[in-house]
Parts: structure tokens; sequence; C-alpha cells
């Protein structure tokens, strides 16, 4: 699916670009290939438009390993993470909501280029489709 | 959520964002998390350690989610951490606000919808 090209204005406010498993860095293998914890699909880490993979393209589905700050690691749980919903950025960016079904913890991570497209609407629509409060409010109005 | 009246039995806070003054209780009784007109909140309690926080930066809401009940909650992000919260919306939460946001990642697709037929 090809993406609509962004003039990348990042508003310079969010934190610098995660770093996840790169291939190279000191302590990570070369080969951050990973099998969904989900629907266990081989992902292979490095694919176009995809700098830092942290979840699986086709569910979306990614795990608990990061503790406060993207990317450190540093968390124990080891949880499956679902894709809770979508949010998008000021510059338009869509990050996807994930939350750990072990602890329930909540983190926010940038989609990617090969993510599954059709996945990635059906979550956005969620909340018009399954919520009860869309027809709720369209009667109040 | 922001300082709670100190004087008054009535506790209220006053919105982070809007200036609002609200009442920490709904009208159903449930304790508010959140400015019923702006959506916006205060980071008070730490999700990852539990307990409270001293960061009280404003959260900002940033996306709607579903509960399997079918109940909305709207998750907020801290502008000052990044700590990610959600909670459920109340009766007299915006309507329009949460609406808006429901519908703004459909308006906003990184890849062009014509692409899709029917879900
Ligand atoms: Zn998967
Ligand atoms: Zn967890
Ligand atoms: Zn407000
Ligand atoms: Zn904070």
């Amino acid at each position: 699916m090809p993406r609509r090209n962004r003039s990348d204005g990042r508003d310079g406010t969010r934190r610098p670009q995660r770093h996840k498993g790169v291939p190279g860095d000191r302590g990570v293998p070369r080969t951050g290939d990973f099998r969904c914890v989900q629907c266990r699909l081989d992902v292979p880490v490095t694919a176009p438009g995809t700098a830092h993979r942290n979840h699986c393209p086709n569910c979306l589905a990614s795990l608990h390993v990061d503790r406060r700050v993207p990317g450190d690691r540093a968390s124990d749980c080891r949880g499956r993470m679902e894709a809770l919903s979508v949010s998008v950025r000021p510059d338009g960016e869509w990050l996807i909501v994930h939350q750990c079904l072990t602890c329930g913890e909540l983190s926010a991570n940038r989609i990617a280029g090969d993510d599954n497209a059709l996945v990635l609407v059906r979550l956005a629509l969620r909340p018009l489709r399954d919520g009860s409060v869309p027809g709720r409010i369209l009667l109040a109005l | 959520m922001s300082n709670p009246s100190n004087s008054l039995k009535i506790s209220t806070f006053v919105c982070t964002w809007c200036d609002l003054t609200v009442s920490a209780f709904a009208a159903d009784g449930t304790r508010r998390n959140h400015c019923p007109s702006c959506l916006h909140s205060r980071h008070v309690l730490d999700q990852v350690e539990g307990g409270p926080t001293d960061c009280l930066g404003r959260m900002s809401p940033i996306a709607i989610a579903v509960l399997r009940t079918g109940d909305w909650m709207v998750v907020h992000r801290c502008v000052r951490c990044d700590e990610l919260t959600s909670n459920p919306v109340c009766k007299d939460d915006n309507q329009l606000i949460l609406m808006r946001m429901a519908v703004r990642p459909l308006a906003q697709t990184p890849f062009p919808l014509e692409a899709f037929g029917t879900l």
C-alpha cells in the first residue's frame, strides 16, 4: 500500500527516535528478527519505511519490554501488548496505542511503512463501530 | 485534574488547559479525572510505580479507546513526561470533542482510503 508522503514537519518537541533492537547497537544481536506473540508471523526487523520496528506488521501486537522510556527495554513484564487505538500527532503521523494484557501499561508507537493498512483502519473505526457512545451523541444533537 | 479547593467541602479543580472550574465529581457521583469541556487532565498518578507522582504535568487527550463493554475511554498523554493513562468518559463530557477525537484518525489517514472497498 503506497503511503502518502508527508513533509517531515516534526515539531521537535517529541523525544528523539527510539532505539529498539537496532542491529549493530551494543548488546543487541545483529539479527533482531522476532516471532509475533499473537499471530506467530516471523517478522524481519528491517523493512522499507520501518526504522525501528516494535510491533507485528500483520496484527500490530507487541511485547511489553520497555519500562518508562520507549526503547529502554527495562521491563520484566514480557506481557503481550495489544493494539488498543489510534492516535494522530499534530503533524498528522499515526500512532498505535498499545496496552499490555498482563499489567495494563500503555505505550504509543509510530506505525511502520509495511503495517497492514486494513487492520489499521479497522482499529481506527472501532470507537465508531463498536462504541456505545456515537449513537448516544447523534441522538442528543 | 488540578488543585483541589482546600477552602470548601465541595471539591473542585481548575482545568490546567481551559481554566474552567469543575466539580471533582460528576452528577452520578463518579470522580472526574479530566475536564468535561476540553478533556484535558493533570498527571497526578504514577502509572508505572503506582501511587502519586510529583510530575503534575498537563495531560492532553490523544485517543479514544473502546472497552469490551462498548464504553469509551480517553487516552491521555502527559506533555511533560510522556506517560500515558486511560480513563472512562463521563456522561457530561463534551460529546462533540469526543466525537472529533474519535474521527480524527480517519480524517488523516497515512494511506489513501480509496483503495478500500467495503470493510
Ligand atoms: Zn502478529
Ligand atoms: Zn506489562
Ligand atoms: Zn478544560
Ligand atoms: Zn507527567
